[in-house]
């Protein structure tokens, strides 16, 4: 579902965040990505999303090279994946049912499935009864469960997190741990960048490492492995 | 693009004029001035194209002729006159009746014409020539004064010349005012609309991570730009049309029934005000367009 070869990436400045990735992620597949600050893990979820492009190599997500992409096809792309940042990214002045709702209002759903969809999410990630607030009147635990009933509502195949546990307490980061864990499990692909070493280790999922731009380890079912 | 969702788009447009309102009354300011400017040059370059036309139409060739012909030689001029191509209608002027014309036209003061009659009479007679096309008239003078017998053609082309000269003045002037105001409009547009970018900055990463288009994200803008030079646009055709009533009732009041005679040879009033109106509002729209299109260019990209 999505594969990348010889992935190479430079910035303008010079920092060769990514150099020579290959890696194949299977549809429904969990897979972590870890490795120390600045081995170039955001790098390679912006290349996905296409918001920075591959200097050399291919990424192929459901047979399509995404480099070829034409600007107005980069939102059918971005539509296949929902992403969480570690911060939440919610609109302020929205309550928790129109941030939700915001994301299908911009793939142009109807109202109805919008009334339908939102609650259903909501409740998913346990926020049934919390539409009507407003994020400053959640904890971060809750913020981020937004965030992620957001990346969700229109039924993504694949699901992109960079740290989406790095702004949270340990208890509230599990709590977002088995959400994703459900999601997995309803068959959506997820592709998360963490620091998490307590996570990584109990989760037992494939784990990618990354180094300086390259992939040093790659473990079904691995743990962290790393010294910080 | 679904109506729902442009009426969702269309209300972030207006949100975001409100949000920055100082920014925006500044823009409406700026394109109402442009606006103003090319109404006004343009009512005066219909007016004094009108004005032209109508001196033009009602030109004519005077032909004096001197004294010294006897009745045939006169008729042969007229003749010869007639033959020439595109004549509309020739009058024969005689000097008895130049004189009693003369006479009218000074009314009471005729006294100073006693004496005149008959032997001395120092009127010219001469013939009154309409031609079908105006712009021929110069040439058409120039060959009657070549005939013999004939003394001195004028005719009213100077006149028609300095005014279509004068609108040429106006053309150049009021492209150039047009021109500077219309980017100081584009400049101020598009900087009110960059604040409202910059105030939904957040919004708008939102909305590129999860899938919107590019046509999705700037409709907003869009609509700001277009309402701005709406806006202008009315503004500144309500101040034209107030700008002429005013004219009208001005030149009426200081001149009476002479204005009357005169204003028939202006353009109608409410065609040219209806299309001005236009030609206003569609370049407001375009202006306010180009505003935005300049800061979305820049400030919108991934
Ligand atoms: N937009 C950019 N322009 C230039 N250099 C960049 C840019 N983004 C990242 N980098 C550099 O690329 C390298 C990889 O950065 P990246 O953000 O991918 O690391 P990371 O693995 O996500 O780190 P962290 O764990 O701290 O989030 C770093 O050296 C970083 O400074
Ligand atoms: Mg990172």
């Amino acid at each position: 579902m999505i594969i990348l070869n010889g992935v190479t990436k430079k910035y303008p400045s010079g920092t060769i965040a990514l150099n020579g990735i290959n890696i194949e992620i299977h549809k429904g597949e969990f897979v972590f990505f870890v490795g120390p600050s600045g081995a170039g893990k955001s790098t390679l979820i912006k290349l996905l999303m296409r918001e920075q492009v591959a200097t050399s190599g291919t990424i192929m997500i459901d047979g399509i090279d995404i480099a070829t992409l034409k600007r107005r096809q980069i939102p059918h792309l971005r539509r296949k994946l929902g992403v969480v940042f570690q911060d939440f990214r919610l609109l302020n002045n929205k309550t928790v049912f129109e941030n939700v709702a915001f994301a299908m209002q911009i793939v142009e759903s109807s109202k109805r499935e919008i009334v339908r969809q939102v609650p259903r999410v909501l409740s998913l990630v346990g926020l049934g009864d919390k539409a009507g607030a407003y994020p400053a009147q959640l904890s971060g635990g809750e913020q981020q469960r937004v965030s992620l009933a957001r990346a969700i509502v229109n039924n993504p195949p694949i699901l992109i997190a960079d740290e989406p546990t790095g702004n949270l307490d340990p208890d509230t980061a599990w709590e977002i741990m088995k959400l994703l864990k459900e999601i997995n499990h309803r068959g959506t692909t997820v592709i998360m960048a963490t620091h998490a070493r307590d996570i990584v280790n109990y989760m037992r999922q494939r784990v990618v490492t990354l180094e300086k731009g390259r992939i040093t380890r790659d473990q079904e079912r691995g743990g962290y492995g790393l010294e910080d | 693009m679904k109506i729902r969702t442009f009426g969702l788009q269309f209300k972030e447009g207006l949100i975001g004029l409100w949000r920055n309102r100082v920014m925006s009354l500044a823009s409406i300011g700026s394109v109402t001035a442009v606006l103003l400017v090319l109404g006004l040059s343009l009512v005066l370059i219909v007016n004094v194209n009108s004005i032209a036309e109508y001196v033009e139409s009602s030109v004519e060739i005077k032909v004096f002729l001197i004294d010294e012909l006897d009745s045939s030689q006169v008729e042969t001029i007229g003749a010869k006159i007639k033959q020439l191509e595109g004549i509309k209608e020739i009058t024969f002027e005689s000097k008895e009746q130049a004189l009693e014309k003369y006479k009218k036209q000074l009314g009471n003061n005729n006294n100073l014409l006693e004496g005149l009659e008959g032997e001395n009479n120092p009127l010219p007679s001469s013939y009154i020539v309409k031609v079908e096309d105006p712009n021929t008239i110069g040439d058409t003078a120039g060959k009657i004064s070549a005939f013999e017998g004939v003394e001195e053609v004028t005719y009213g082309k100077d006149v028609v010349d300095r005014l279509l000269k004068s609108t040429y003045m106006i053309r150049i002037v009021g492209s150039i005012l047009i021109g500077i105001l219309a980017l100081i409009s584009i400049f101020i547009i598009s900087n009110t609309i960059k604040l409202t970018v910059a105030a939904r900055r957040k919004e708008i990463n939102i909305m590129k991570f999860v899938g919107a288009t590019d046509g999705f994200i700037r409709l907003p803008f869009v609509i700001e730009g277009l309402v701005l030079g709406l806006i202008g646009a009315v503004l500144s055709s309500g101040m034209l049309v107030a700008l002429y009533n005013y004219f009208y009732s001005i030149m009426g009041r200081n001149f009476g029934s002479f204005f009357i005679l005169v204003s028939s040879s202006l353009a109608p009033f409410n065609q040219t005000m209806y299309n001005t109106s236009l030609v206003l509002l569609a370049v407001g729209v375009f202006i306010g367009i180009i505003g935005s299109a300049v800061s979305l260019r820049k400030f919108l990209n991934v």
